[in-house]
């Protein structure tokens, strides 16, 4: 049994039009046995950049305590919100910072741009980043996804569209691992809004 | 190098082997050859970790007033990979014997189907039934001769016989119990909570099934194991029947209807931060999907 | 600093409430050579006097305008040696936040940053502070940024400045000549005449020093060559 699937996760994003979508599931397991079927792992850092945390929940949560804590610091000192490959950077350097005692994480972030152009990327568990165009996974379903936005993913959607793909590769994803699903949330971010939605799905 | 068990078959079969020709070995309990191995043990219990699909599983049966309930869900694991929802793990051994399956998928189909062979030459040799407890010891004699080498089983035989409903625990470590109240798998412990806290023995028929249908989502819910379609049968007088086959899935929002989704406190104290945070923007809509229904 | 008994601040106040420690400091930067900085539309540029105490010195080895980040350049009144310790510590620091971040720092943050050590050196026990004024000049996201940092750790954002010796007479100067809509071209120009006003002797390519930044972010120091046609379009 790894550490990074006591929990259990899924966690994917994908680039749109001018738009992102983030999203994972809710499920919360100590190895096979649900817990919790409300859990958040994906967190607004500002208006236009979100994080989602796969792995081990405690770290999860510590390390979004310390990245939200590490953004308003700079958020002050600076007078403006971080960029997002700014604030992959950050991530980056922070989990590297540990790596001979790693957090248990794979984060994804997703933001817009100054200029609202869509970033995503990955990383693992000691900051290597991965840059990618289309889409990321990440979690203990992280080999379903890969298939299902493999497969769905289409350049240039628009947030509706966007929001359809991402949920279906998510919700197709997590029937296929033991260990997440238990329903979804979304969130798409677009220049002007964010649209949040909590799937259902199958509960077992 | 082969096992010879034919000392445990009953008289009837032995001494139809006296016809070789005419009988061939279908009718003396099969024998397997071993691996030309050093380490024997060594070897099975790394061959057992191979041969084990349906390793997460929740499977119960039950005793009451009008008979027997048989249920159980349908999912096979390899690890935490799902590799089916649609196992049949409720095995139908005759008209009136039900075995269920957890454990090795192999060994329980092969060795119930087994069963089913000897149970009907035990019914043409006497012109009776076999008894639920004469054919659970078929097994658990067949499986305690096979102890150590690597078998994985964990059924109970249920069914009805003349002296009326029957119901045995029989496992490949070669245990048989006889009892009222059984869950095998992963999620049994699961299954046990709802199945203690609702069980009476006078239960009516419909009750019955919906307690074990019950039991049965309540451990795909707990259990990452568990889960597909929740498949409850029921054996009475006039041998077994098929009651229910709901998707678990289904059956949640059955028990549960959707409400409003409250968004997390959490989330609600993020939202708030400045600089531009707006809540306004944030819609908190439920999605419905469509779950194909078995 | 601060695990010996002896290791006191040696920046007290006075009873009418000056630090008159910093007050010297300001003194000692008074007596510096002149340094000026124009902020123009589309760029800025910092000048220098670079007076040297005998003919005999290698002129080329004296560098009074450095880099801090390749868009970042910094200018001092005062002592050389102080400022070489700050211009160590700024890069150090714009290093740290190229490598936390993987982008150039801010000059806003450079600054911040150089002062906050400047302030520290006023408080801290068993040092003092630091004999120079600064002149930072930088083109960043938010486009071309002049700042002066004393050593008290305060530091301003100007439209031009000047520091050391003559500061008066060149401010006035400044003040004359200053337009909101003045080009990076206009500005060298203005900044050597500012330079000429207070200079005593003949002004040439290798008596001051002209450092500029333009839309490139890429800060330049002149040659002495290059300072020279530009003496040559003032005249």
């Amino acid at each position: 049994m790894s550490i990074f699937t006591y929990n259990g996760s899924a966690l994917v994003a994908m680039v749109g039009k001018e738009c992102f979508a983030i999203a994972s599931d809710r499920r919360l397991g100590v190895q096979f046995q649900t817990i919790a079927t409300d859990f958040q792992r994906i967190f607004k850092v500002h208006d236009k950049l979100y994080i989602g945390l796969s792995g081990l929940a405690s770290d999860v949560q510590t390390l979004q305590q310390r990245l939200q804590f590490r953004h308003k610091l700079y958020q002050l000192r600076e007078e403006r919100d971080m960029r997002p490959e700014t604030f992959a950077h950050l991530v980056s350097a922070m989990l590297y910072e540990k790596r001979f005692g790693p957090y248990f994480c794979q984060p994804v972030i997703g933001g817009l741009d100054r200029d609202d152009k869509p970033f995503i990327c990955t990383m693992d568990s000691i900051g290597a980043i991965e840059h990618s165009k289309d889409f990321v996974v990440s979690g203990t379903a992280s080999e379903s996804l890969y298939g299902a936005c493999e497969s769905m993913f289409k350049p240039e959607m628009d947030p509706e569209e966007l929001f359809e793909t991402i949920s279906q590769a998510l919700l197709a994803s997590v029937d296929r691992d033991c260990l997440s699903g238990w329903g979804g949330i979304v969130y798409v971010v677009t220049p002007d809004q964010v649209i949040t939605r909590t799937l259902k799905g199958r509960m077992d | 190098m082969g096992l010879d068990f034919s000392g445990l078959e009953p008289p009837t079969i032995r001494a139809s082997s006296s016809f070789p020709n005419l009988q061939p070995n279908i009718l003396s309990s099969p024998s397997f050859e071993l691996p030309s191995v050093k380490d024997l043990d060594g070897f099975e219990k790394a061959a057992v970790e191979m041969v084990k699909p349906v390793h997460g599983t929740t499977t119960l049966a039950f005793l009451f007033k009008h008979g027997v309930i048989v249920a159980a869900d349908s999912r096979a694991s390899m690890g935490q990979y799902i590799s089916s929802q649609s196992v049949k793990k409720v095995l139908e051994i005759n008209r009136y014997l039900l075995g269920t399956m957890a454990g090795g998928a192999a060994d329980c189909q092969f060795w119930q189907r087994n069963l089913g062979t000897r149970c009907r030459l035990h019914e043409l040799a006497n012109k009776r039934r076999i008894s639920v407890a004469g054919a659970s010891k078929l097994l658990a004699n067949t499986l305690y001769s096979y102890r150590g080498m690597g078998l994985s089983m964990g059924t109970m035989i249920a069914g009805w016989d003349e002296t009326g409903p029957g119901l045995f625990y029989v496992d490949s470590e070669g245990g048989r119990i006889k009892g009222r109240l059984f869950s095998v798998g992963s999620g049994s412990t699961y299954a046990y909570g709802i199945l203690d806290s609702g069980y009476h023995f006078h239960m009516s028929v419909d009750e019955a099934v919906d307690l074990g249908r019950h039991a049965i989502y309540h451990a795909t819910f707990r259990d990452g194991a568990s889960g597909g379609v929740a498949s409850v049968y029921y054996v009475g007088p006039e041998g077994w029947k098929k009651i229910a086959g709901d998707d678990v899935s289904e059956l949640h929002y059955k028990y549960y209807p959707v409400s409003q989704p409250v968004v997390e406190q959490e989330m609600v104290e993020i939202l708030g931060y400045p600089p531009t945070g707006n809540l306004g923007d944030c819609s908190s809509i439920p999605i419905y999907r469509n779950v194909a229904s078995s | 600093m601060g695990d010996s008994q002896y290791s006191f601040s040696l920046t007290t106040f006075s009873p009418s409430g000056k630090l008159v420690q910093i007050e010297y400091a300001l003194m000692a930067v008074a007596a510096g050579q002149t340094s000026l900085g124009i902020k123009a539309s589309n760029g800025v540029v910092i000048a220098t006097e670079k007076k040297l105490p005998s003919i005999l010195v290698d002129e080329t080895s004296v560098r009074k305008i450095q880099l801090i980040t390749p868009n970042i350049g910094v200018v001092y009144s005062g002592m050389g040696p102080d400022s070489r310790v700050l211009v160590r510590k700024s890069r150090k620091q714009a290093q740290q936040y190229y490598r936390l971040y993987k982008e150039h720092i801010p000059v806003s943050q450079l600054v911040r940053e150089t002062a906050a050590v400047m302030q520290e050196f006023t408080q801290s026990g068993g040092v003092r502070p630091f004999g120079v004024s600064l002149l930072i000049a930088g083109f960043d996201d938010d486009g071309p940024h002049l700042y002066q940092v004393d050593p008290s750790g305060s530091y301003f954002s100007w439209k031009a400045s000047a520091i050391g010796k003559n500061v008066s007479n060149a401010e006035t100067f400044l003040e004359k000549r200053y337009t909101d809509d003045m080009e990076l071209e206009d500005a060298v120009h203005t900044a050597i005449l500012t330079l000429k006003e207070g200079f005593e002797g003949q002004i040439s390519g290798k008596n001051i020093e002209i450092g500029i930044v333009g839309p490139d972010r890429k800060f330049k120091v002149l040659t002495p060559a290059e300072v020279d046609d530009y003496l040559a379009e003032v005249e």
